[in-house]
C-alpha cells in the first residue's frame, strides 16, 4: 500500500484499507487458475483436433463417410448440428485444408462422421476417397460455423433443402432432433442427380417410417426411364404441394452453389422472407468475373504475380483464390471456412488490388485498411501481401 | 536470435496503444497476438449483412472539437485521429423499469439536471447539489488529486480536493442515500453500476460521478466501423512506424535471466530477446502461465490475494429487419431492469438463474451506416461472473447459452415487444466466449472486480520483475478510455527505462 499519509485524510480511506487487508487474509493468489483458461476452452473450442480414421463407410458409388475419433481416445468437443470442421491434409507436398460438415449426431462425441462426395477433379475429395485408410491420423480445427438451428427465433417447423452432399449437415440436424426428442417438424427435401447415388437413402427412409415429425421428399434430377418418384428440378408446385403454408417455416439450404442459388430464388419467389432462409456457404465462387464490380478487361486465365513480403513471389492465374495459390506455392495462413465467412485467413494487401466477391464478409475496417480474406480473394493485378 | 527493444503480448486496447507508442517513441517493438485480428474486445464480426460491435457501448473522454477532452490528445499522439471517424451521441441513456418508470436522460450537463428535476420535482434541490458534487468530484479525482498528493502537504491537499476528502472512498449507495429519498431517482442515477458490475454498495462514488460527468459533459461517442476500426487504425500506425506484428501467434513463455526479463518464447518455438515485455494479458496469466518463475514474487502474491475476480458478460448480437423507430428504440442506450432491488440484480450476475437487468444498445440509431437501410444493429448485454459457466458440462453448454439468451430476450420484450419476430441474424456470447477470445480467467472483461479495494490509490505497481510491465484493465480501470490510456502511459514508463536515445514520440 502506498505510504502516502495524505490519503488518510480522506473519509473512508482507513476502512477501505481495512477491508483490503481482510480480503488479503481470505483471498487466493489465483494459483488455482494456472492453465485454467486453456483447459476450459480446449474442451469447447480447441484450435486443433488430432483425429484418427476408425471406419470408412461406403455410402454410394460416389461417396464415403469417414468416421473420425480423437487420436487421444478422448471425447470430441460438442458442436451444434450443422457445423463443420476444417480438415488439414497434405497431398503431393501441398498443405491445404477443406471444411466438411459433420454428418453425425452431436448426441454422441466418440466420433465425427465426415461424408465426402467425389468432386470431379476435386484435389482433396479424391485424396480422401482414394488414399485415406483406416488408422490414418488427420488434423482439423474444432467445430465451427453458423449454419445451425437457433432456438431463439427459428421456430419448430423446419425445412431442409439438401443437394447431394448437402445431406451431411441435414442428417446431423435430423439426428439431433430425433435423439433429443425435440418438438420440431423436420422436412427434408433431398435432391440428387441419380437414384442410385442418394447418400443415407436407406437410413432416411427408415427414420421417416419411425418418426412422425420427420418428412422426407426425395427428388432425382436425372432419373432413369423406370424411376418412380419426383424428378426434375425443384419447382414452386412441388414445394407448395409438399410443404403447404410456408410463412412460419424456417428453411435451410445446403448443396452445390447453383442449387443454393436456385433454392433461394424459388423460396423468395414463393414469398418466403429472406430472414427465414439460411444458406450454407460453399467455397469461393467459380465465376467471380460474373459478379458486379469485376474489373473490365481482366480474364480468369490472365496471369499475375503474387509477392509475399520478405518471403518470395510466384505467378498465378487470376481465377484461382489466393489462399489456394499460396498453399500450392508452399505458403500458409490460418483458415477454416474457405468461403469468406470466418475471416481467419485475413491477410494484409500491401499493394495491387484483388477482387473481393460477395462471398467475402469483410468488416468495414478491413476494406478501409486493405485487409482481405485470402480464401475468396482474386488478385486481378500484380499484388504484394503480408503473411 | 532476433532482438527487439520491447515485446508487447496481446493486441487489446492497451497492447495496441503501448505498441504504437513504443514504436513511435523509437523502441523497436514486436507485437504478439493469438488471434488473426487486433483488438481483443475492441473488435467486430460479420453475420449476414451485419457487422457487430463486440464491446464498445459508449466511448468516453473524447469531447467535442470545440470542447476537447483528453482522448483527442492521446489518439493524436498515437497517430490515429485522421484514420478514424467519430460519431457523437446525444443521449446519455434511457432507463426503464416496467411498471415503475421510463426516463430518458440527455447527454448534456445542464439539460440533464433539468430532466431529472422535472421528473423528481420534490428532490430538485438535492439534484442540483448532487450534480454539482459529481462535477467537482470528477475534477478532483481525475485532475486535482494528482498534484494534491504530490504536494505532500495536508493543508494544500485538503484545500485542493475538499470534496474528494469528504467523499473519496464513499460508496455510491452511501452518497445517494445521503442526498435522496426516492428509490427510483437513486436507481436512475446509479444505473451505470450495471455497466461496471459492482453493486452501488461496493462501487466507489468517485467512479460513478466521473462516468456521469464525463458522458454528460463530453458526450458518449462511437467510432465509424466500430471499435475494430480504432484497433485496425492503431495497428496501421504501429506498422507505419516500423513495428512488427505476429498474428495467430501467442507468447508461450516470458524468459528471465537473473530475475530480469530477457526475452519471449513464441508459440512457434522461436525465442526473441528483448529489453522489456509489456503484457496486455491478465497478470494472473502473466505470472502463473507465462513467466518462467516457479511462483510470482511475494508482493505480487499479496496483491493477488486482496483482489477478487471481475465480471464477465453475456451478450446477444441482433441483426433486425426493421428500423429502430419501428421497435420504439429512442436512445442508443436503454437500461432495462425488472426490479429496483440492486442486491437481487447483483445476485443474478453471479448466477445463471435469472436476468434482472440488461442494456440494449442500438448502433444505427445515431449512425445509419451501422446497419443496412431499414434494418437495425442491436446488442443486448447483461453482466455475469464467469465461474458458474465453467461448471457447465461441455455437452450442455449450447443449451445453457440459449436458456440464458431466452431470459435476456424475454426481459427486453417487456420494453420492446416483438423484437424477436424481427431477428434476421443472431449471435450469442457467454462468459466462456469472452474467455475464449480475451484469454482472461473466468472471461473477465474489466480485469479484477472494480471495488474500492481495486483502486490504484490502494495499490502499488506490479513491479516484482525488472523489465516486465503490465497494461490493461487488470492493473487499472476497465473500459475503453482507461485501457487506451493505460497502454500509452505504460509505454511512456518503458521508454523512460529502456530508451536512452528516447525520441519524443508524439
Amino acid at each position: 500500500m502506498p505510504e502516502n499519509n495524505l490519503l488518510s485524510a480522506v473519509n473512508g480511506y482507513r476502512e477501505a484499507c481495512d477491508i483490503k487487508l481482510q480480503l488479503e487474509e481470505s483471498g487466493s493468489d489465483f494459483y488455482e487458475l494456472k492453465g485454467n483458461v486453456t483447459k476450459v476452452i480446449s474442451q469447447l473450442h480447441p484450435k486443433r483436433l488430432s483425429l484418427t480414421v476408425t471406419e470408412v463407410i461406403e455410402e454410394t458409388v460416389s461417396t464415403k463417410t469417414l468416421r473420425l475419433a480423437s487420436s487421444r481416445g478422448a471425447k470430441l468437443p460438442p458442436f451444434q448440428a450443422g457445423q463443420y470442421i476444417n480438415l488439414f491434409v497434405e497431398i503431393d507436398g501441398v498443405h491445404t485444408a477443406r471444411p466438411y460438415a459433420i454428418s453425425s449426431s452431436p448426441s454422441q462425441r466418440d466420433y465425427y462422421d465426415l461424408t465426402v462426395k467425389r468432386l470431379k477433379g476435386g484435389f482433396v475429395s479424391e485424396y480422401l476417397l482414394d488414399q485415406v485408410k483406416l488408422g490414418l491420423n488427420l488434423i482439423s480445427t474444432g467445430p465451427m460455423g453458423t449454419f445451425y438451428h437457433s432456438p431463439l427465433y427459428h421456430g419448430d417447423d423446419l425445412v431442409f433443402l439438401a443437394g447431394g452432399s448437402g445431406g451431411a449437415p441435414a442428417r446431423s440436424i435430423l439426428l439431433d432432433i430425433l435423439n433429443r426428442g425435440l418438438p420440431y417438424n423436420f422436412h427434408m427435401i433431398y435432391v440428387n442427380s441419380f437414384a442410385d447415388d442418394v447418400i443415407y437413402a436407406q437410413e432416411l427412409r427408415a427414420l421417416q417410417e419411425s418418426f412422425d415429425n420427420f418428412f422426407l421428399t426425395e427428388v432425382i434430377t436425372r432419373p432413369s426411364v423406370d424411376y418412380v418418384g419426383y424428378s426434375g428440378r425443384l419447382s414452386h408446385e412441388l414445394l407448395e404441394g409438399k410443404l403447404g403454408r410456408l410463412d412460419k417455416k424456417m428453411f435451410y439450404v445446403c448443396g452445390p452453389t447453383p442449387f443454393n442459388e436456385n433454392c433461394l430464388k424459388l423460396l423468395t419467389g414463393l414469398g418466403v422472407e429472406r430472414q427465414r432462409i439460411r444458406v450454407e456457404v460453399n467455397g469461393a465462387p467459380k465465376a467471380p468475373n460474373s459478379q458486379s464490380g469485376w474489373p473490365d478487361g481482366v480474364a480468369l486465365e490472365d496471369e499475375v504475380t503474387v509477392r509475399v513480403k520478405g518471403k518470395g513471389s510466384f505467378t498465378v492465374k487470376v481465377g484461382e483464390p489466393l489462399l489456394n495459390s499460396l498453399e500450392r506455392n508452399g505458403y500458409s495462413t490460418e483458415n477454416a471456412c474457405r468461403s469468406g465467412e470466418c475471416s481467419l485467413c485475413r491477410v494484409k494487401l500491401l499493394s495491387g488490388s484483388v477482387f473481393n466477391p460477395q462471398e467475402a464478409r469483410l468488416r468495414k475496417s478491413d476494406r478501409d485498411f486493405n485487409w482481405i480474406y485470402s480464401c475468396v480473394a482474386f488478385p486481378t493485378e500484380d499484388v504484394e501481401i503480408q503473411l | 536470435m532476433r532482438h527487439f527493444n520491447s515485446i508487447v503480448i496481446g493486441a487489446g486496447n492497451a497492447g495496441l496503444c503501448a505498441a504504437a507508442a513504443l514504436q513511435r517513441g523509437g523502441s523497436s517493438t514486436l507485437l504478439l497476438e493469438r488471434h488473426n485480428i487486433p483488438g481483443g474486445c475492441a473488435t467486430s464480426f460479420v453475420r449476414g449483412e451485419f457487422e457487430f460491435e463486440v464491446a464498445l457501448h459508449q466511448l468516453s473522454g473524447l469531447g467535442t472539437e470545440d470542447k476537447p477532452s483528453i482522448m483527442r490528445q492521446v489518439f493524436g499522439r498515437l497517430g490515429v485521429m485522421d484514420r478514424v471517424e467519430f460519431v457523437e451521441e446525444h443521449a446519455l441513456y434511457r432507463m426503464v423499469v416496467p411498471g415503475e418508470f421510463d426516463i430518458a436522460l440527455p447527454a448534456d450537463w445542464a439539460q440533464l439536471k433539468q430532466t431529472l428535476q422535472d421528473a423528481f420535482p420534490t428532490e430538485s434541490d438535492a439534484i442540483q447539489r448532487f450534480l454539482d458534487l459529481c462535477e467537482m468530484i470528477a475534477f478532483e479525482a481525475n485532475v486535482a488529486l494528482h498534484d494534491g498528493l504530490k504536494s505532500n502537504n495536508e493543508d494544500f491537499f485538503r484545500a485542493r480536493c475538499p470534496h474528494f476528502v469528504k467523499y473519496g472512498f464513499k460508496s455510491v449507495k452511501e452518497v445517494l442515500d445521503e442526498y435522496f429519498q426516492n428509490p427510483k431517482l437513486k436507481s436512475v442515477l446509479a444505473v451505470y453500476w450495471t455497466y461496471a458490475g459492482v453493486p452501488p454498495s461496493k462501487m466507489r462514488f468517485c467512479d460513478l460521478a466521473s462516468m456521469l460527468y464525463a458522458y454528460a459533459e463530453f458526450k458518449p461517442w462511437h467510432i465509424k466501423g466500430g471499435s475494430q476500426a480504432m484497433s485496425t487504425a492503431l495497428m496501421e500506425s504501429f506498422h507505419e512506424a516500423g513495428g512488427e506484428v505476429h498474428f495467430n501467434c501467442g507468447a508461450e513463455k516470458i524468459i528471465t535471466k537473473g530475475g530480469r526479463v530477457s526475452g519471449v518464447r513464441l508459440e512457434t518455438g522461436e525465442v526473441v530477446s528483448c529489453d522489456a515485455v509489456v503484457s496486455n494479458a491478465s497478470p494472473i496469466a502473466t505470472f502463473h502461465d507465462l513467466l518462467d518463475f516457479d511462483q510470482p514474487p511475494l508482493n505480487i502474491q499479496e496483491d493477488f490475494k486482496s483482489r477478487r475476480m471481475g465480471t464477465s458478460a453475456f451478450a446477444i448480437y441482433l441483426g433486425l429487419n426493421c428500423t429502430p423507430q419501428a421497435l420504439g428504440i429512442t436512445q442508443a442506450s436503454t437500461f432495462v431492469q425488472n426490479t429496483l432491488n440492486e442486491d437481487l440484480i447483483h445476485g443474478s450476475m453471479e448466477s445463471m438463474d435469472a436476468v434482472h437487468s440488461a442494456l440494449l444498445t442500438c448502433y444505427n440509431l445515431e449512425d445509419s451506416d451501422f446497419a443496412p437501410l431499414g434494418k437495425s444493429n442491436v446488442t443486448l448485454l447483461c453482466l455475469q461472473y464467469g465461474d458458474k459457466w465453467k461448471d457447465v458440462p461441455p455437452e450442455q453448454y449450447a443449451q445453457a447459452k440459449y436458456e440464458c439468451a431466452e431470459k435476456l430476450i424475454v426481459l427486453m420484450e417487456q420494453v420492446f415487444p416483438g423484437i424477436r419476430d424481427h431477428i434476421e441474424e443472431v449471435e450469442v456470447a457467454t462468459p466462456l466466449t469472452m474467455m475464449r477470445y480475451l484469454n482472461t480467467p473466468d472471461g473477465a472483461i474489466y480485469g479484477f472486480q472494480q471495488s474500492a479495494q481495486d483502486s490504484q490509490l490502494l495499490r502499488q505497481r506490479l513491479d516484482g520483475v525488472p523489465g516486465l510491465y503490465h497494461a490493461g484493465a487488470w492493473t487499472g480501470v476497465g473500459g475503453f478510455q482507461p485501457t487506451y490510456m493505460a497502454g500509452e502511459s505504460t509505454a511512456r514508463a518503458v521508454l523512460k527505462q529502456i530508451n536512452t536515445k528516447e525520441v519524443k514520440y508524439a
